[in-house]
């Protein structure tokens, strides 16, 4: 395996893939379940394809992911905030500490009944939803990367004769980028985690909602469909964080092996 | 210079560091010392004995406990790009690469853009890192980073400049071709110079004096002047009086080296 070409070593990376929905559709066509029970991978694939050119799909897609998106954004947003204040400000990390350590291992999803209360049931109460639980990992993560960076290298920019109000944006920033965006990366699969258990539990349009009605109405194509098409939008959304973490971080060592 | 003195003078500088968990570190004893405007002072000693924490008091980085340290009569009370710095770990910032890590002082001085492009083209030229501007650090050997070091502080031409073993990672042959580039650089803006070495051939040749630091607690155990005369070039190094003076301070640091590894046993 150490010596085949990269392009021979990545097809192999996919065995795995295969085997499982080949797998999938030998026993679905074995009849030791019903058409019901377990649709074959053709079948929900072929149904997808479907989907995909009637265009709801995609409208449902947009949806979600727009959500899972936004929240994302603000959790961000919000993260790198904190986490940077946490690092930097005692009086703010003593307060935050305790609040942190509880909410991040915490399952979060708990408070969906809270956010339908408080925010209803449609967009803002959705987005709020994958925003909260965005927001932990990157307060760890930023919060991580800011309290190491080396004070040397703040020396350095002070007696080049950076203010200490810069310091934030020119130094503490950029040299804790590599551990915000592993927040980053952590907290994106989250997000559309989130973004289609709250369209599961608030319902409406959107994958998750779309995957709740087929069910009621007994379309178990179209929920292995729908399945399918969140399987291969997270690992595309996935895929295109490795990416830009590639281009962003092109300075950091880890990025440099290759 | 002004009234209240030039140069640097340290006077009774104590510094202890209390790390979170286990006990305070007496690091630096009742340092004195007068540094003279434009002198070029080596600081040779054993590891551990205070060398870097010195430099740190003088760059402004560390509060100064008890005693002073005053520059040019101003006493120091924080960083600033009078007094320029190298450090023993070059702190270089890793997401800018060479040319922007040279940039960087130079903006924050606010230069007009075409001659801070032009001057960062010199000093990475004086350094041989020229057809390295566009890497990042971390691309880079221990001994060209510490190169982009030194071009950083030198662009903006600091009174003072403070060296934390400038040259420890390089090779024999570079390391001689930045000794010279250093004297030649000194001769053109001259500078106080405070240099921290290991080696005493390199003390004696770049210096004006040397002082020598006792075992940790760090304490100015001796100031030997090697003054050389004048327009002297490499080829001092060839000469009885410099293997004098290079004898001479090996003795005194390897006594202190001895006493530091008895100390840690
Ligand atoms: N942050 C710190 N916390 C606690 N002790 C420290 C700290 N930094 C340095 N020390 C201690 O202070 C003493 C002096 O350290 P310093 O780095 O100034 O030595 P040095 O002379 O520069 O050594 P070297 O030649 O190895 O660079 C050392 O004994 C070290 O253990
Ligand atoms: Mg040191």
């Amino acid at each position: 395996m150490a010596r085949m070409n990269p392009i021979g070593r990545n097809l192999l990376g996919w065995v795995s893939v295969v085997v499982f929905l080949a797998a999938w559709e030998i026993l679905a066509r074995s009849h030791v379940f019903t058409e019901f029970l377990l649709p074959s991978f053709s079948a929900s694939f072929e149904r997808l394809v479907e989907d995909t050119l009637s265009g709801e799909l995609l409208r449902n897609l947009g949806l979600t992911l727009l959500r899972a998106f936004a929240g994302f954004a603000m959790g961000a947003v919000a993260g790198v905030v904190i986490g940077v204040c946490m690092a930097r400000m005692p009086l703010v990390r003593w307060f935050f500490d305790p609040i942190v350590s509880i909410g991040l291992p915490m399952p979060k999803i708990a408070f969906i009944p809270v956010f339908i209360l408080w925010f209803g049931v449609f967009d803002e109460s959705k987005i709020l939803m994958v925003a909260f639980n965005a927001l932990f990992p990157v307060v760890v993560a930023t919060m991580a990367g800011a309290e190491a960076v080396d004070r040397v290298m703040i020396w350095s920019a002070r007696s080049l004769g950076a203010s200490p109000r810069r310091l934030l944006f020119e130094i503490a920033i950029p040299a804790a980028l590599p551990e915000i965006f592993t927040g980053l990366q952590i907290a994106m699969p989250i997000a559309l985690i989130v973004a289609i258990v709250s369209e599961m539990a608030m319902g409406g349009e959107g994958l998750g909602g779309a995957l709740m009605t087929q069910m009621r109405f007994a379309d178990s194509r179209g929920v292995f469909s729908g399945i399918l098409a969140i399987g291969i939008a997270g690992s595309l959304v996935v895929k295109a964080m490795e990416l830009i973490r590639r281009r962003l971080l092109v300075w950091h060592q880890e990025t440099q092996s290759g | 210079m002004g009234m209240g003195g030039s140069g640097i003078i340290f006077d009774e500088v104590c510094h202890t560091y209390r790390p979170r968990r286990g006990r305070p570190v007496l690091a630096l004893d009742k340092i004195s010392l007068d540094v003279r405007d434009r002198e070029f002072l080596a600081l040779l000693g054993p590891s551990g004995c205070g060398k870097s924490t010195l430099l740190y008091l003088l760059g402004g980085f560390m509060p100064i406990e008890s005693g002073s340290i005053t520059t040019h009569g101003k006493p120091v009370t924080g960083p600033g790009p009078d007094r320029g710095i190298v450090f023993q770990s070059f702190a270089l910032f890793p997401w800018k690469t060479v040319r922007q890590n040279v940039l960087y002082g130079l903006e924050k001085q606010g230069m007009p853009r075409a001659e801070r492009e032009q001057r960062t083209k010199e000093l990475l030229e004086l350094v041989h890192l020229s057809a390295f501007a566009d890497s990042y650090p971390s691309q880079l050997s221990g001994g060209m980073k510490q190169r982009v070091a030194i071009a950083r502080t030198l662009a903006v031409d600091p009174g003072i400049l403070l060296m934390d073993e400038p040259f420890g990672a390089l090779d024999a042959q570079t390391r001689a071709l930045m000794h010279e580039e250093l004297l030649a650089i000194m001769q053109r803006s001259p500078k106080t110079v405070v240099f921290v070495t290991h080696d005493v051939r390199e003390a004696v040749y770049l210096a004006d004096r040397v002082a020598v630091m006792s075992a940790r607690p760090g304490r100015i155990k001796e100031i030997v002047s090697t003054e050389k005369p004048a327009g002297a070039g490499s080829e001092f190094l060839q000469t009885p009086e410099f293997a004098e003076k290079v004898e001479h301070l090996w003795g005194l640091v390897r006594d202190e080296a001895i006493r530091a590894q008895d100390a840690a046993h």
